[in-house]
């Protein structure tokens, strides 16, 4: 659907982009994720045939980018950076006005995909506004809404809910929770709660390349060098404590201490490919010391994130996810 | 692949574009000043030379246009440059062709509605003059005509240097400074030495407007309007394929 192949893109000694390659499925929703100057909006671009890359190729929709790139253009719906829109539109003449130049020259039809547009975007209370005059909620909705005024198989949206306040992010979220049911969807963000609350997919991006790709899940997952065991067992301490240090792969074993709501956790460290729980459960069994408690701790992939691309920025969500 | 103009996109543009002047004092503006400085010209040759002539409009509109034109063409690209639009407009299924051309037909309907403004002068010379006193009809119309041609010959200029920049006093500079130097080649033509005096009033936008004035359609006229028109066109094209890169 989305394939992106030695992508480089360079401005003067900047590579903005460097020789990135990754493949979007149909039907994946997938953040791009990273700082400011990953080369995240530079990628989209080049995707949406805005800018030409310098080497490798992007393919969108089996069409190569370069070679086809109004075709690319019809068929892609594109949300750019910082959501510029023609402040002295109403808002349902910016969407015909989209609407005409993406070639929906048919009145009555394309009304109806204004129509249809405004309600899925929530845009009915506006209508008659000047898009100078919305609120930022409702600018993002209209761009939005102009970005999917025919129907776009794939969406590429640029930082989809900067500048919001937590419950514009939240409405607008839910809004590409709506999108994406039928589309494939590309959207970066520097935001993590962002990706983790629509995403099936992360691309890290750092400095113009890959830094990761894979689930939220797998991406905790796999920067772990320790896996660790967080468990409360009934029983008595010091034997419990021994008997787990005794587990054949447990490196350490720390506790009890209060962790979370759990009163009495240990925790018990081993090497990343080595789970545990298995012979923690044997253990219990044959000792006959019921199990309150047992998970495994992940890092959040805000650790994640803050260890690949060694960035400070990246602070909490910056909105409710 | 060769590019074929989205003629129904671009109209789409241009009527935009067109709906755009009025929904904001630009052109309101510069129309007021057009049609006091018109009227002004009209009345004092009428009157001082109490002639059925509009000559006098020939005389000092040119001038006009050197400033008017720019100050309608310098936020076509800049804005859509400045505010990020363009963005928008360069990633829907348009050739660069179909934006500028667009944008320069948005303007032209302005100015065409301008200076057929203009044709309520000869007409009211016609029911006001004593029979005998004809007006001159095909004066009248080469005067407009020249006008108007000049007007979008400015247009396509003043669509370039909208290209160039995303602040509108830089483009209403550099579209002025092009506008006179087309302007002012040709007045001082007669200042320069042999080939360069004959062509300084070639380039020059004064000797074209003389013929047109005096009611002579020649073709090299008409060849020149044309040429510079679409030459900056052009080079407003090339300029959006470089913003790209
Ligand atoms: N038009 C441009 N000219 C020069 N440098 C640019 C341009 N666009 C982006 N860059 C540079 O390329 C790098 C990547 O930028 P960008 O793609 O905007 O990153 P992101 O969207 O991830 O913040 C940055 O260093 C930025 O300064
Ligand atoms: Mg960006």
């Amino acid at each position: 659907m989305i394939r992106a192949e030695k992508l480089t893109k360079r401005f003067g000694d900047i590579t903005a982009v460097d020789g990135l390659d990754f493949e979007i499925q149909v039907g994946q929703i997938v953040g791009f994720l990273g700082p400011n100057g990953a080369g995240k909006t530079t990628t989209m671009r080049m995707l949406t045939a805005y800018l030409p890359a310098d080497q490798g190729r992007a393919v969108v929709m089996d069409l190569d980018v370069a070679e086809h790139p109004l075709e690319v253009r019809r068929r892609l719906g594109y949300l750019p950076e910082n959501n510029p829109l023609h402040e002295n539109l109403e808002v349902t003449d910016a969407l015909h006005f989209v609407g005409r130049l993406r070639g929906l020259y048919d009145d009555k039809a394309r009304t109806e995909r204004v129509k249809a547009v405004v309600k899925t975007c929530g845009l009915g209370g506006v209508a008659g506004r000047k898009t100078g005059e919305l609120s930022k909620g409702y600018r993002q909705r209209l761009g939005l809404a102009q970005a999917i005024i025919h129907d776009p198989d794939v969406l590429v949206l640029d930082e989809p809910t900067s500048g919001l306040d937590p419950n514009q992010v939240h409405e607008v979220r839910d809004l590409i929770r709506e999108l994406k049911k039928e589309k494939t969807l590309l959207l970066s963000t520097h935001i993590l709660s962002e990706v983790q609350a629509v995403c099936d997919r992360v691309i890290i991006l750092n400095a113009g390349r890959i830094a990761a790709d894979g689930t939220p899940d797998e991406l905790s997952g796999s920067l772990q060098n320790k896996n660790r065991l967080h468990l409360s067992l009934k029983g008595p301490r010091d034997t419990v404590r021994s008997a787990l240090a005794s587990i054949p792969g447990a490196s350490s074993v720390a506790g009890p201490a209060a962790w979370g709501k759990v009163s009495d956790a240990f925790v018990v460290e081993s090497e990343a490919s080595v789970d545990l729980r298995e012979e923690v459960f044997r253990l219990a069994s044959s000792k006959g010391w019921p199990i309150m408690h047992l998970s495994i701790e992940q890092l959040s992939l805000e650790e994640v994130f803050r260890k690949l691309t060694g960035s400070a920025e990246a602070g909490p969500g910056e909105g409710a996810s | 692949m060769t590019p074929v103009l989205q003629v129904r996109a671009v109209l789409a543009l241009a009527q935009r574009e067109f709906k755009g002047y009025f929904e904001s004092p630009a052109a309101y503006v510069a129309m007021v000043v057009f049609y006091l400085v018109s009227g002004y010209l009209f009345t004092a040759t009428l009157f001082l030379s109490n002639m059925a002539t509009i000559s006098g409009l020939a005389e000092a509109m040119p001038l006009l246009l050197t400033f008017l034109v720019p100050a309608l063409t310098m936020g076509l690209l800049s804005e859509e440059l400045k505010s990020g639009t363009f963005e928008t407009l360069a990633t829907l299924p348009l050739e660069d062709w179909d934006i500028a051309l667009g944008k320069f037909l948005g303007f032209c309907g302005v100015h065409l509605v301008t200076v057929a403004g203009l044709a309520f002068y000869p007409v009211l010379l016609r029911l006001l003059a004593a029979p005998g006193a004809g007006l001159d009809w095909g004066e009248a119309s080469g005067i407009l005509l020249g006008l108007l041609l000049m007007g979008l010959m400015y247009g396509a200029i003043g669509l370039f240097a909208s290209s160039l920049s995303r602040s509108q006093v830089v483009s209403f500079v550099i579209a002025f400074l092009f506008c006179f130097i087309f302007f002012m080649a040709g007045n001082l033509a007669r200042f320069a030495p042999g080939a360069a005096s004959t062509l300084m009033e070639f380039v020059g936008v004064d000797s074209h407007l003389d013929t047109l004035a005096k009611g002579v359609l020649d073709t090299r006229d008409l060849l020149y309007f044309a040429s510079i028109t679409f030459a900056f066109l052009y080079l407003t094209v090339v300029r959006l394929q470089s913003r790209r890169l």
